[in-house]
């Protein structure tokens, strides 16, 4: 079978592929959808945890659970976010990150 | 073995599929082809899932990832008519420091997980897969030697699932004999009984927070009318 450091790996580099789109884009919807990747990458690695831990053959069922929160969260936090974006996009006319500093100027 | 190297190798294709995918999400201009590669790497994370016996995570995550939330992307992306971000040369030394960031936590978090116990000690997948194929064509008398399987590894290989264990648990009152005959585990009903006994409040409260949400992104995407 797979190591659980494999999974662990790869979640690992979803995450910090995610972390990077965060900091170096600047359209703000791709922004979002690196942040959408990292809480997928977190659920992977909730699943693989659920399996290593589990007794007698059968997994944690709490982190799978958890991992189902996730999802729910998430999906939540993209309605709220989009709508967002586009009451950002109704003031401002544009969706890069840049644009938004008028407490700069 | 045989099949166990097959389960490696599948999942090292499907990690670098999304792995790949992950990397032009972040690498392509155009939003949509952002969008795009989100879709085909959460369809690959859900595969992934799958392999590891969580069926029901998958279906979900193909669901509302793939399904819903990819939709709401690219609805929101044709509906403002965005334009391929310009490049301008103030990006330098921001790509620089974002890279650098990202790289440190990724060494940090790739460090941690090969130190766990265990973690190293599984052969190359391709290097058993031959070997096997050699001996299933040849015939070679030549014993394997017999990996020994340490409980206390926690990074080793991940336990077998067990049809059986999974059928007491799901039902406690069911005998010995009836468990063992049990093949396949009902993933979604393990989880439904997790979910309503133990945490059936914070399902509620997930509800209302999708609702409330719901309710959020309705009034804010509104169009203010100025009279």
């Amino acid at each position: 079978m797979i190591p659980l450091a494999h999974y662990l790996i790869l979640s690992g580099i979803l995450f910090t592929i995610g972390l990077a789109g965060v900091l170096v884009r600047k359209n703000i919807i791709v922004v979002f959808m690196c942040l959408e990747m990292m809480l997928c990458a977190s659920s992977v690695a909730l699943v693989a945890f659920s399996r290593a831990q589990g007794t007698a053959g059968v997994p944690v069922y709490d982190a799978q659970v958890l991992s189902l929160f996730i999802t729910g969260i998430a999906a939540a936090e993209v309605a709220i976010g989009l709508a967002l974006i586009v009451a950002m996009f109704r003031a401002r006319r544009t969706v890069e990150s840049t644009a938004l500093n008028s407490l700069k100027d | 073995m045989f099949e166990s190297s097959l389960c490696q190798i599948l999942f090292c294709v499907l990690a670098a599929l999304a792995m790949l995918c992950a990397i032009g999400v972040v690498a392509f201009r155009n939003p949509v082809n952002s969008a795009m590669c989100m879709a085909v790497c959460f369809a690959m994370v859900a595969a992934i899932f799958f392999g590891m016996g969580a069926q029901f995570l998958g279906i979900v995550q193909l669901i509302v990832y793939a399904g819903a939330i990819l939709v709401l992307f690219l609805f929101v992306v044709m509906m403002l008519d965005i334009h391929d971000e310009n490049h301008s040369s103030k990006t330098g030394w921001h790509a620089v420091v974002g890279v650098l960031v990202a790289g440190c936590t990724a060494g940090l978090i790739l460090k941690a997980a090969i130190s766990l116990p265990g973690a190293t000690d599984t052969p190359c997948p391709v290097k058993t897969l031959c070997t096997s194929a050699g001996e299933l064509l040849i015939g070679d008398a030549r014993q394997a030697a017999p990996q020994p399987v340490e409980a206390a590894q926690y990074g080793g290989a991940l336990p077998e699932l067990s049809a059986a264990a999974a059928a007491r648990m799901e039902n406690p009152s069911i005998s010995a004999e009836d468990a063992a005959k049990a093949t396949s585990i009902s993933d979604v009903k393990l989880i439904g009984k997790c979910l309503y006994t133990h945490y059936n409040i914070p399902f509620v409260i997930l509800g209302f927070a999708l609702l409330s949400g719901t309710v959020g992104a309705v009034a804010l995407a509104r169009k203010i009318r100025k009279d």
